[in-house]
């Protein structure tokens, strides 16, 4: 055997030269392509995705010389962005979201957009006179413009015409100024929750879209208790005041007392989505996320309404949360300047018109809220004010780089509450464990 | 003369180790090396790490709250799983054991849980354990059991996560037992048949204390897996280890802090701090395994 010990090496060499020949291409094929395209970073559900994608396609068509490389976020945005940035491959242009984006921004992440906007005077001061102060100004964190927003996410509800007609129930209201009072709202799901003869529901009066955390708290917002003091940089926030609980435990009570939304257990085998896009809700609450889904939902016929206003803010409008999302360039971008292009079309006038029109979002600049276009997209909607309006009666929620912490603890400790096992008093105790995480970011 | 090809042979040899060893070199000890230094600092990745001392693990001990919660969580899983892992693993090797026809299709199926990955199985039980529809609220209403909200309720959310830990954890432990026991000589059997010991005094008396070198292994290993519990918390309760606190065990923390709260320096800590836990948990047991063998080996002779 020793004599012949080449075949061995015959079969080393052959086995490397082999590897390498396959590596060869690999490494050679990606490269090219990688280095040149303008990275952008954005979430999407599946349903909104392909629409999205028309937006930067016709952004590449009038700007043939930017290739934009779009990447999908996987659920867990932080995690993936973080991923990306240690390994050096932060995203030049990336969707920045109104509660999360200040984690970014404090820690030097995204790119101070005053700077490229002080250098476009004429963009500027057409952003600004068309913009919606509210939402542009929720991006203004620390000094920095830190995104320009794209879309006004903020949550109102859908309802199903059909339900509410066979059901002999008045329609709800059709604009933010006349809204309707917690209790209208409740004994309206009730007289839309139908029961089999074993006591099961078969269809429910509200289903919820959102983090119902969230959702809890925006029920506390519309009974007059703002989040946090101050929304920007917040050193307290005020969900132990009284209104904020009473409003809590009603919002806890339409699944546990009143039977009249599922409860965690029951939206298991079919999401609330799907309950409301089947027909088996009558309203949802949401926000313009879900607008392509129940578009494309067969026989759905639905309209959206405000959100109920509570006893200790009863007479005044209702108010949706300026959830929006914006886009962002990162500090680390080698491209600035194209990804600079891109932010100017997504969020200016030519790209926020597209926006209207696809029906993707609800746009953030007046003049595309106010298009025909906008109106056409949306001409299955009787109550378009709700959107269009939306933007301008929205409050907004608190902005911190502490927000994950924030977040992970009113998971916990709303959770009881909505699962009808503590009162909603039980939440005075967070305030201070949330004031000590917004010390501690 | 001899000495060339001897010396080749060296050559090949470390040639051959060379990539493993390089692998070993990267994604091991560099990432313990890193994570031993990062526990020492503050990082967000976004911007230079900054020396902090020991203050990550002075903070872990005296001023997080999560993290006796998580120790806690960790431990009722640790028992939850590794106590009916090898309790059950004992008895289906046991049975496997066994010259039957067709027992290879039985320890087929048997093992077919170790080749399915984890994230995978704990969507499937996701189904399983579904209130009002699942399997197992299905079956359990046969036998007039109402249906429990398995990952709704916290305390139910630790007992689903324990049951699909041991589903998953049996067929390793069997593999390990079934092996030992087949190394059992025949003639100790006869000898106890002889005296007159049954089927279970047999299993009880000779088969398991001939095989307690394997089921310390398995002790340790399962131990040591269930201490670093992630994906399958991950996807059945959620990246937070809910409801509320119920499956938050440290797993899931050093995962939020690192890839949520962006502190991966107080990840790394947290790190250190169960892998000394664990080192400390490994070498009081293989101690007391040793104590005893010797004294078994004392008593023989």
């Amino acid at each position: 055997m020793l004599d012949r010990p080449f075949g061995r090496r015959d079969l080393l060499r052959g086995a490397g030269a082999l590897t390498a020949a396959s590596l060869a291409p690999w490494t050679a094929g990606c490269a090219p392509d990688d280095e040149d395209a303008l990275t952008f970073f954005f979430a999407a559900n599946p349903d909104e995705r392909d629409v999205r994608m028309r937006i930067v396609d016709e952004f590449q068509r009038r700007h043939p010389d930017i290739k934009v490389r779009p990447v999908l976020s996987a659920p867990g945005v932080m995690q993936q962005l973080a991923t990306f940035c240690a390994g050096g491959k932060c995203p030049d242009v990336m969707m920045a979201w109104d509660l999360t984006y200040a984690e970014l921004a404090a820690r030097g992440v995204l790119l101070d957009l005053n700077t490229l906007l002080a250098r476009d005077q004429a963009f500027a001061a057409q952003l600004r006179s068309d913009s919606v102060g509210a939402l542009y100004d929720s991006f203004a964190f620390r000094g920095g413009q830190y995104a320009l927003p794209e879309q006004w996410s903020g949550n109102y509800l859908f309802y199903n015409k059909r339900l509410f007609s066979e059901a002999g129930v008045p329609a709800p209201p059709r604009a933010w100024d006349q809204p309707w009072s917690f209790d209208e709202f409740r004994d309206t799901a009730a007289a839309l929750t139908k029961r089999s003869a074993s006591g099961r529901a078969t269809q429910w009066g509200f289903v919820n879209l959102w983090f119902s955390y969230y959702s809890a708290g925006l029920f506390g917002m519309n009974n007059g208790v703002p989040w946090a003091t101050p929304l920007k940089s917040p050193a307290h926030f005020n969900f132990g005041e009284d209104a904020f609980i009473e409003a809590v435990q009603f919002y806890a009570d339409l699944s546990n007392k009143h039977k009249v939304a599922p409860d965690a257990s029951e939206v298991q085998s079919m999401s609330a989505p799907d309950l409301f896009a089947a027909g088996k809700a009558a309203i949802a609450m949401g926000g313009h996320w879900r607008y392509q889904t129940f578009m494309r939902a067969d026989g759905l016929d639905f309209d959206v309404t405000p959100l109920p206003v509570g006893p200790r803010r009863q007479g005044q409008p209702a108010h949706s949360n300026i959830g929006c999302t914006g886009l962002a360039i990162s500090t680390s971008s080698k491209r600035q300047e194209q990804a600079w292009e891109f932010v100017k079309f997504a969020t200016g006038p030519e790209g926020q018109a597209l926006i209207s029109e696809s029906s993707l979002f609800v746009p953030v600049l007046r003049s595309a809220l106010d298009s025909n276009g906008f109106a056409k997209a949306h001409q299955n909607i009787g109550n378009l004010a709700v959107l269009t309006q939306g933007p301008a009666y929205s409050e907004g929620l608190p902005v911190t780089p502490a927000w994950e912490k924030i977040v992970a603890l009113m998971d916990r400790n709303f959770g009881p509450v909505l699962r009808g096992s503590r009162p909603a008093t039980s939440i005075k105790g967070l305030p201070p464990l949330l004031d000590e995480a917004l010390r501690t970011p | 003369m001899t000495s060339t090809p001897w010396r080749r042979r060296d050559w090949a040899g470390r040639l051959f180790v060379a990539p493993n060893l390089t692998a070993v070199a990267v994604f091991m000890l560099f990432p313990l090396g890193f994570s031993l230094y990062m526990s020492f600092h503050r990082w967000d990745v976004f911007r230079p790490p900054r020396f902090v001392g020991l203050r990550n693990f002075h903070d872990l001990f005296t001023s997080d709250p999560l993290f006796l919660i998580a120790i806690r969580n960790t431990a009722i899983f640790t028992v939850g799983t590794v106590v009916p892992t090898v309790l059950i693993s004992l008895v289906v090797a046991a049975v496997l054991n066994r010259n039957v026809k067709g027992i290879g299709i039985f320890r087929t199926i048997v093992f077919l849980p170790l080749a399915i990955s984890s994230v995978v199985l704990a969507v499937v039980w996701q189904f399983v354990f579904n209130t009002d529809n699942g399997l197992l609220n299905i079956m359990l209403g046969w036998v007039g059991i109402g249906p429990i909200p398995w990952l709704v309720e916290p305390r139910w959310a630790m007992v689903s996560l324990c049951i699909v830990s041991v589903w998953r954890a049996v067929p390793f432990a069997t593999v390990i037992l079934l092996a030992a026991m087949q190394g059992v000589p025949e003639t100790v059997y006869e000898a106890a048949k002889i005296d007159g010991a049954g089927e279970i005094r047999q299993f009880v008396f000779m088969t398991v204390p001939l095989i307690r070198g394997s089921i310390t292994f398995v002790g340790v290993i399962s131990i040591i897996h269930a201490f670093q519990a992630f994906d399958m918390v991950y996807v059945l309760n959620g990246s937070n280890g809910g409801p509320e606190t119920a499956t938050y065990v440290l797993g899931i923390m050093l995962f939020q802090h690192a890839f949520s709260f962006l502190e991966f320096g107080y990840a790394s800590a947290l790190a250190w701090v169960m892998f000394a836990i664990l080192l400390v948990l490994t070498v009081a047991q293989l101690r007391l395994t040793r104590q005893r063998s010797w004294e078994n080996s004392r008593g023989l002779s």
